[in-house]
């Protein structure tokens, strides 16, 4: 069953790898609040997935795109919680 | 007596650098020196061009730039940590300057606040 | 005459301070029986443009004055002027009219 994660932790959180890890082929990635700096973190390779636009722009990051990373808006966060039947908070 | 106050967490994900910064802007209030060192995470407080009206905050890099109106000395950036982040010196906001945390920086001051 | 004064908090603050208006000063100050000259509108125009750049209140009495200081020189730019013209805690009380949210460190 695909499954839509969510993780708020900056990319220097222990959490940050363990979700990457968690990651199956199907699943979907959402990177919101201080996940959203891993678009600058050095070094980091980022599978393909979202970034909340109003935490991207807060952060002034909106310049720094990544191949693979969408931009998408609450509406969108939305539309993916309902099309996922199982969603993991980080 | 010159304080150092340090912020080292991310701009909007917690309220802990913008108490570091009142405590700034009250020591400069009182004429007290004190100089603001960004490290580590908190390098991310001078990343130009943000715009947080869409997490209903206020910007930190608005707020920061009164520092230098109220009186505070300098903006200091951890030189190791805006490579790590991907900022180059030269575009800071606040010109703020990059600095190398070595044992001798922190004797320049008298006493050093984290939060 | 019903007075057209936006949403406040309980100390009297605008929530919004883009719903701040001069008519809205010249209400918010008669409650404090301040009647608004040419030297209040000079301060609440100074506190209105330190917003817009800043975002912030000046957070205390002492660094409101250093804001006035640094735009307008020392005969404005102390407590004694400021108190003058906004008694009680002047960065109190000129942030209530200007529709600033309340400075944070003001007791």
């Amino acid at each position: 069953m695909p499954t839509l994660h969510i993780i708020n932790k900056a990319p220097d959180h222990p959490r940050f790898p363990a979700c990457l890890r968690a990651l199956a082929e199907d699943d979907t990635l959402v990177l919101i609040e201080n996940a959203v700096m891993a678009l600058v973190f050095e070094s980091l390779p980022l599978p393909p997935c979202y970034a909340l636009r109003a935490d991207v722009n807060a952060r002034a990051l909106s310049e720094s795109s990544v191949t693979g990373v969408k931009m998408i808006g609450y509406a969108g966060l939305v539309v993916l919680t309902e099309t996922h039947q199982r969603v993991m908070n980080w | 007596m010159h304080t150092l106050i340090v912020i080292d967490r991310l701009p909007y994900g917690d309220w802990h650098g913008r108490e570091a910064l009142d405590m700034a802007f009250s020591l400069a209030a009182f004429d007290r020196p004190v100089t603001l060192l960004f490290r580590g995470a908190g390098v991310n407080w001078l990343r130009p061009g943000q715009s947080a009206d869409q997490l209903s905050q206020k910007s930190v890099e608005r707020n920061l730039s009164a520092a230098t109106i109220f009186g505070v000395s300098a903006l200091l950036a951890d030189k190791a940590a805006l490579r790590q982040y991907r900022l180059s010196s030269d575009q800071l906001s606040q010109s703020a300057s990059e600095t190398d945390l070595t044992p001798a920086f922190y004797k320049q001051f008298d006493a050093v606040v984290v939060l | 005459m019903a007075m057209p004064v936006p949403q406040r908090n309980n100390e009297g603050f605008l929530e919004n301070a883009d719903e701040w208006s001069p008519s809205v000063a010249i209400n918010i100050a008669a409650e404090s029986e301040i009647l608004l000259t040419g030297k209040h509108w000079e301060i609440i125009e100074l506190l209105r443009q330190f917003y817009k750049q800043y975002e912030i209140s000046p957070p205390s009495n002492r660094l409101f004055v250093k804001a006035v200081k640094e735009q307008l020189g020392e005969i404005k730019g102390n407590s004694i002027y400021l108190m003058q013209l906004f008694p009680g805690t002047p960065a109190k009380t000129a942030c209530r009219i200007a529709g600033l949210p309340r400075p944070t460190n003001c007791l």
